[in-house]
C-alpha cells in the first residue's frame, strides 16, 4: 500500500499535462457482480496508458463505458475539464475519443476507403479528398493501407490500420484499443508500437488494453493494474517493477511456478495426414500418437481454421489420406454418432461453436455427451445434472449454478466447462484450437495442467497462435503458413524452435542439408 | 433533457402481468387508429368495441364458437412453432391443413360408411397426419437435397395443395347428391368427432393431448433436446453432431402432421364434409399466434383463444354495424401489427432521461 501511494505521489507530481479526459468514481454493476467498482481516471495526451489485467477484471468494461458503448451506474466523465454524458459512441465518438475493439467492425465487401466514410455524418461526400487525407494520415504514423482494396481481403493487421485510420480520420484525440496485439505476428506488432508511438508524439491519448506484461513494460508511458473492478496499482513506466512483479499484482498473489513438461510415454498411432487438402489448405502432413501434444503454431488465417474444421468433420476434405483413429474421415464421421468415438474439439470460438449461451449449464454440460445420459428414447436429467455439478466442483466453474445460462459465464469458466464437457468422454484423440486465448493466468494454467494430463489417455492436436502456448506444452512443432507445415519439428531441436518466430512469417531458415521439408 | 430514451433490457420481458400490459395497450392502440376508421364512415367506435368484444367472448354461444375456431388454430399454431424452433421457416401451414382434410376424407372415403367410429375416427386423423405431413416432408427433402429455401417451398406447396384439394372436390369426389355443388357427400356419423360439452367436439382433447406430448417430447426426449440445441445455436448443432439433416425432416413432417390434423377437425367437425372453402387461412394465423406466444406451448392456446375470438367478433361486427367486410380484415391487421410492435417492448424499455441523469450522478 505504501509504496502505492507513494507511487501515485510520484506520478502528481510529474504531470504537468492537463488531461483530455478524466473518469471519475466510475462504477458499473452487471447483476450481482461489480465490473467496475469507483474507478478514476486521467487520460493525458502524448501519452501511452496500459490497462493491465486479467480477464474479466473489468478492462473492456471501463474502456466501453469511456467510448459511450455502454452507461456507467455511477461516476462522471469530464472531457477538457467539462463534465461530459456519452448516451452512444457517436456521441464519444463527437468528443475525439474512438475505440478499436478486439473484434473488429469492419464491412468485408466493402473497400478500405468505404469503411472509413460509413457512418460519416455530413450529407455530401467527397470521395477524392477523402482519398488523400486517408493517405496522408497512414503515411504520417505508418498505417499504409490500399484505400481500394477489399476489407475481405486484408489481413488481420491491415483491418487492424484501417479501424484506426477509421478513428484518426475522425480527429480522435483519445485512441483506445482492446488487445490490439491478439491477432498480429510478430513484425505487425512492432509496426503498431511504432505507430502508437508516432500517435503520441502527435499529442493524442492512447489506452491500451493488455494482458500481456511484455507489450506493457515495451510500450506505455503509464501502467493501471486492474483487479476485480478496482484500479490496485498504477505506475510510470521508470516506476514499473520487474515483469514478475507486475504479474503478481495483476493476480493478486505470486506467480505459481511455470508449468512443467514431464513427457510421456508415446502410444499408438491416432491421427495419420498425407497430403490432406481442403480449401485453404494446400497440403498437411502429420502424425499424431497417445500422449504426444503436437502444436500447429501460425497467424491466423494460415488456414489452421479449416485444417481444424476437416479434423472435426466439419468440412470434407479435397484430397489426401486422413486416418482418424483408423478410420479413414468418410468412415468416422459418416459412420452413425455414438457413444464415445474418442475424438472431441475444444473450439476457440467457445460462445458460437462449443455451446448454446441461452441454454443452462446442464444443457450445454449435457449437450455432447447426451448419449451418456439417456434412456431409450428419453432424457436422463437426474444423472445429467449430477455429473454437472461434479464437472463444476471438481473444474470450480464460477458461479457453481448449474442453472444459469451458458451465457452469463465469463470466457474462461465457460471454456472450463468446455474442457470438462469433453474430457468426460475420455477422449483419445483431442483437437484444442486456441484453448486458452481471453483466459487469464490462473485459468489458462489451470487449462494447461488439463491438457497436459490429457495426454495418459490421448493425443492432443494443440493449434494455437499463441507462440508461449506451443512452447509451454509442445513435444512436436508444426508451423503453418499458406495452407502447408513449414516445417514440423520435436521440441529439442532448440536451433528451429528458435526460428518459429521466422517460419510464422513463412520464412524457412537456411538449412545445410538442403531442406526438403521446405514446404513448397 | 427531457423526453424519453429507449433502454435495452438485459432479458427479454417474461411472460407476467407486464407484458400483459403491454398487450392490452397494443390492442388500445389497434382499436384507437381504426375508431377514426369507423368515425369517418359515421360509426359509433364505442359501440363496434362492444360488438367486437361481445361477438368474440360475450357469452355462451360467442365463447364456443371462438373455442370451435380456436383448435385448428392451435393445431397449425403448435405445428409451427416445432419447426420455428428449429428456425426452419414453415409458412405452409395453410397447404398442410388442405391436405390433412383430404387424407381425412380419403379415410372415410376408403373405409365402409358403416365402419364404427373406432375405426373411422383413428384411420381418418391417421390419413390427415400423414397427407399433412407429406407436405411438411417434401419441402425438407428440397432443403436437404437441393438446398432449396423452405420458406419458398412451403409457400408454393400451399397453393399446390389447396389446388388439388379442389380439384377433387370439384371432380372426382363430388357427391352425386350435391346438385353440382362442389363437395363430398356428407360424411357417415361415425366419421364426426363426438361432442364433449355444448358445441365442443372431441378436437379439444386432441388439443390437450398434443400440448402435453409436446411439452414432455421437448423437455424429455433426447430429440427434444437435440431440437432445442439446434434451434438456439445451428452452428453448436453440427459442432455436437446432431443430425440435422433428420431433425429438418422430423420437425417439418411432424410440424405438417399437426396442421393435417387441424385439417381433420374441419372436415370431419366444422363441415361434415370436405369442400373448397376449408381453408380460411388458419395456417397463417398460425404463425403470427406462434411469434406472439414465442414458441411456448401453453401461449399458444391462450394467442389461439384470442385470435379466434378476434376473428369471430370481427365477424359480428361486420354484419351488426353494417361495415364492408375489408374493415374486418383491416381491424385485424392493425391488431396484429400493433400487438406486435408492442413486442419491441419486451426486449427494450422507455426510461425518462432526467430520471436516468440523476441515477448516473447519484
Amino acid at each position: 500500500m505504501e509504496q502505492n501511494r507513494a507511487a501515485c505521489a510520484g506520478k502528481e507530481r510529474m504531470e504537468g499535462i492537463r488531461p483530455v479526459v478524466r473518469l471519475e468514481g466510475i462504477c458499473k454493476s452487471f447483476g450481482k457482480v461489480r465490473a467496475n467498482s469507483n474507478i478514476t481516471l486521467d487520460i493525458r495526451p502524448t501519452r501511452i496508458k496500459a490497462l493491465l489485467g486479467e480477464n474479466g477484471a473489468g478492462k473492456s468494461t471501463l474502456m466501453s463505458i469511456l467510448a459511450g458503448k455502454s452507461r456507467p451506474d455511477s461516476g462522471r466523465i469530464y472531457v477538457d475539464g467539462l463534465p461530459a454524458r456519452f448516451r452512444s459512441p457517436k456521441d464519444a465518438l463527437e468528443a475525439g475519443i474512438g475505440m478499436v475493439y478486439q473484434h473488429f467492425m469492419l464491412v468485408e465487401a466493402m473497400t478500405v476507403a468505404q469503411n472509413i466514410l460509413l457512418g460519416q455524418e455530413s450529407g455530401i461526400i467527397n470521395p477524392r479528398g477523402m482519398g488523400l487525407r486517408v493517405r496522408e494520415l497512414a503515411g504520417r504514423y505508418g498505417l499504409e493501407t490500399d484505400p481500394d482494396a477489399l476489407v475481405a481481403d486484408l489481413s488481420m493487421g491491415e483491418r487492424q490500420r484501417v479501424e484506426i485510420l477509421k478513428l484518426l480520420y475522425r480527429d480522435c484525440r483519445v485512441l483506445i484499443l482492446d488487445e490490439p496485439t491478439a491477432v498480429l505476428t510478430p513484425p505487425e506488432i512492432s509496426r503498431l508500437f511504432d505507430a502508437l508511438r508516432r500517435m503520441a508524439e502527435d499529442g493524442k491519448a492512447v489506452v491500451f488494453i493488455s494482458h500481456k506484461m511484455k507489450e506493457v513494460l515495451e510500450l506505455a508511458d503509464e501502467v493501471e493494474i486492474l483487479r476485480r473492478g478496482e484500479i490496485v496499482d498504477s505506475f510510470l513506466r521508470e516506476e514499473v517493477p520487474s515483469e514478475r512483479e507486475l504479474a503478481a499484482r495483476m493476480i493478486g498473489r505470486n506467480l505459481e511456478p511455470r508449468i512443467e513438461l514431464v513427457p510421456v510415454k508415446k502410444g499408438e498411432e491416432l491421427l495419420r495426414l498425407e497430403d490432406a487438402r481442403c480449401e485453404k489448405v494446400e497440403s498437411v502432413s502429420l502424425s499424431l500418437r497417445r500422449g504426444e501434444i503436437l502444436a500447429v503454431a501460425g497467424v491466423a488465417g494460415n488456414g489452421q481454421k479449416e485444417l481444424v474444421e476437416m479434423l472435426t468433420g466439419l468440412r470434407e476434405p479435397a484430397g489426401g489420406v486422413l486416418s482418424i483413429l483408423g478410420r479413414d474421415w468418410k468412415g468416422f464421421f459418416h459412420a452413425p454418432v455414438r457413444r464415445k468415438d474418442g475424438l472431441v474439439y475444444i473450439p476457440e470460438d467457445r460462445k458460437g461453436l462449443a455451446t448454446c449461451p441461452a441454454l443452462n449449464l446442464i444443457d450445454n454440460f449435457v449437450l455432447t455427451n447426451r448419449r451418456s445420459f439417456t434412456n431409450g428414447p428419453f432424457m436422463d436429467w437426474k444423472r445429467g445434472e449430477a455429473a454437472t455439478r461434479d464437472a463444476i466442483r471438481e473444474y470450480s466453474v464460477q458461479p457453481p449454478d448449474p442453472s444459469a445460462p451458458a451465457g452469463s459465464l465469463s470466457g474462461g469458466n465457460l471454456q472450463k466447462l468446455v474442457i470438462a464437457r469433453e474430457f468426460y468422454r475420455r477422449p483419445r484423440l483431442i483437437v484444442a484450437e486456441n484453448p486458452t486465448q481471453g483466459l487469464d493466468i490462473s485459468a489458462m494454467e489451470e487449462v494447461w495442467r488439463r491438457i497436459l494430463a490429457a495426454r495418459e489417455h490421448a493425443g492432443i492436436l494443440l493449434v494455437t497462435s499463441d507462440l508461449s502456448e506451443a512452447v509451454t506444452l509442445a513435444d512436436t512443432f508444426a508451423v503453418m503458413y499458406g495452407g502447408r507445415f513449414i516445417d514440423v519439428f520435436p521440441r529439442d531441436d532448440a536451433a528451429k524452435v528458435n526460428a518459429i518466430g521466422l517460419m510464422l512469417a513463412g520464412i524457412k531458415p537456411e538449412e545445410h542439408d538442403g531442406g526438403e521439408a521446405a514446404g513448397t | 433533457m427531457t423526453g424519453f430514451r429507449v433502454v435495452g433490457r438485459d432479458a427479454p420481458l417474461p411472460l407476467g402481468w407486464k407484458s400483459f400490459a403491454i398487450l392490452l395497450t397494443a390492442l388500445a392502440f389497434a382499436f384507437f387508429v381504426c375508431s377514426m376508421l369507423l368515425l369517418v364512415q359515421g360509426k359509433s367506435p364505442w359501440t363496434a368495441l362492444v360488438l367486437l368484444l361481445q361477438g368474440g367472448f360475450g357469452g355462451r354461444y360467442p365463447l364456443e364458437d371462438t373455442l370451435l375456431k380456436a383448435i385448428p388454430l392451435f393445431l397449425c399454431s403448435a405445428g409451427v412453432s416445432i419447426a420455428f424452433r428449429m428456425k426452419v421457416w414453415n409458412i405452409g401451414a395453410e397447404g398442410q391443413f388442405a391436405l390433412g382434410g383430404v387424407g381425412a376424407t380419403a379415410a372415410v372415403l376408403l373405409l365402409p360408411p358403416d365402419a364404427p367410429a373406432w375405426i373411422m375416427l383413428p384411420s381418418m386423423m391417421l390419413g390427415a397426419a400423414l397427407s399433412g405431413g407429406l407436405w411438411g416432408f417434401l419441402p425438407g427433402l428440397l432443403k436437404l437435397r437441393f438446398g432449396l429455401n423452405e420458406i419458398i417451398s412451403t409457400l408454393m406447396l400451399n397453393y399446390i395443395g389447396i389446388e388439388l384439394m379442389r380439384y377433387l372436390v370439384y371432380g372426382p369426389w363430388k357427391a352425386p347428391s350435391s346438385m353440382g355443388f362442389p363437395m363430398t357427400a356428407m360424411f357417415p356419423a361415425s366419421a364426426i368427432f363426438p361432442s364433449l360439452f355444448g358445441r365442443t367436439h372431441a378436437g379439444l382433447l386432441l388439443c390437450v393431448v398434443t400440448a402435453l406430448a409436446l411439452a414432455a417430447f421437448l423437455s424429455r426426449t433426447r430429440l427434444g433436446f437435440e431440437l432445442r440445441a439446434a434451434g438456439e445455436n445451428p452452428r453448436n448443432a453440427r459442432y455436437a453432431r446432431i443430425p440435422y439433416g433428420f431433425l429438418l425432416l422430423f420437425v417439418l413432417t411432424l410440424s405438417g402432421a399437426l396442421a393435417g390434423l387441424a385439417g381433420c377437425v374441419e372436415v370431419s367437425s366444422t363441415f361434415n364434409r370436405l369442400q373448397p372453402n376449408l381453408c380460411t387461412g388458419y395456417g397463417y394465423t398460425a404463425i403470427v399466434v406462434a411469434w406472439l406466444s414465442r414458441l411456448r406451448i401453453s401461449s399458444i392456446a391462450f394467442f389461439s383463444f384470442f385470435l379466434a375470438g378476434l376473428k369471430v367478433g370481427v365477424e359480428n361486427l361486420q354484419i351488426e354495424l353494417q361495415v364492408p367486410a375489408a374493415f374486418g380484415g383491416i381491424l385485424e391487421g392493425f391488431i396484429l401489427l400493433c400487438v406486435l410492435a408492442g413486442q419491441f417492448f419486451h426486449h427494450y424499455r422507455l426510461v425518462r432521461a432526467g430520471a436516468q441523469q440523476e441515477g448516473e450522478t447519484a
